[in-house]
């Protein structure tokens, strides 16, 4: 749903109010009335898995098994500290919900391989190639 | 129990479409929804799935997919057909599979009014050696009109 990029009723207010100031100010300084909102896109790096192993051997130190993707995160205090590290790194945390899933260092691997999109599905596909009789016509 | 109560109309083809060539009468089809209204889901699948093909399996058929204007408006495909008739269909809570028949149903349609047809049959020559009448075959003396013949 977050992909077809449903504005809430009070984002909706908020622009309809900065519309009500004059559009000269918009022109001039645009990022201060209508900052534009984050993007929560995400690449995953090219040398992610050696990040990834040096920031495991940081945190857990000398307890690893022999491969380090099979590092149980079973103490919560060392698990915090692994992904909010990662977190900070990468730049896209691990959301809450999927927390439980995060058991052992490979699934942390596979959640930051994933790569995470950013702009509404009907963006992408006005800006793919669509056969001539097809017209997407998509302001907001 | 009679017919004539609601409107109908001869089965007839617009310009004799068919005899010839073939001209496809859907001219353009308008999907209008709301990117975020629950009952819009099928739509939005729709334009995501399967719009693509259908306009490729289409291509003498224009496809415009626009958001609503308005608030709470319910998901509409309109069909427009070359002799000027609109026919909108409410797709509000339908999957993507029932708007592609929906919209290959329309396709397939001509602009011509969905009433009674009175016959399903019609030609423009009903009969080739003329419509037999009481004279035919009769000698044609009994046609002919002037002073009487002087009985013998």
């Amino acid at each position: 749903r977050a992909f077809w990029g449903g504005r809430s009723r009070k984002e909706e207010k908020e622009v309809a109010a900065d519309r009500a100031v004059p559009e000269k100010e918009e022109r001039s300084e645009p990022s201060l009335l209508c900052p534009p909102p984050c993007s929560r896109s995400y690449l995953p790096p090219e040398d992610l898995q050696s990040r990834l192993e040096s920031c495991v051997r940081e945190v857990f130190g000398p307890s690893l098994p022999k491969d380090w993707q099979q590092t149980p995160l079973g103490e919560n205090r060392l698990k915090h500290r692994l992904l909010a590290r990662l977190a900070a790194e990468l730049g896209h945390a691990v959301p809450n919900s999927q927390l439980h899933q995060m058991r052992c260092a490979g699934d942390v691997l596979g959640f930051y391989r994933m790569p995470v999109k950013d702009g509404t599905t009907f963006d992408e596909l006005a800006a793919a190639e669509l056969p001539p009789n097809l017209k997407i016509v998509w302001q907001q | 129990m009679t017919g004539r109560g609601s409107p109908s109309r001869f089965l007839a083809a617009v310009l004799h479409n068919g005899v010839g060539r073939y001209v496809r009468q859907l001219q353009r089809l308008q999907l209008l929804f709301s990117p975020t209204a629950a009952d819009a889901r099928g739509a939005r699948q729709f334009v995501e799935e399967a719009a693509q093909d259908f306009a490729r399996q289409h291509p003498d058929v224009v496809l415009y997919v626009s958001p609503h204007s308005g608030p709470g408006q319910a998901p509409v495909l309109r069909a427009e057909y070359l002799n000027g008739t609109v026919r909108e269909e409410l797709v509000a809570s339908r999957t993507s599979e029932e708007i592609v028949q929906l919209a290959t149903k329309l396709a397939n349609q001509s602009g011509l009014d969905i009433i009674r047809i009175r016959k399903p049959f019609h030609t423009d020559n009903p009969s080739i050696q003329g419509q037999w009448h009481p004279l035919t075959n009769k000698p044609s003396i009994l046609t002919v009109q002037g002073p009487r013949l002087q009985p013998q």
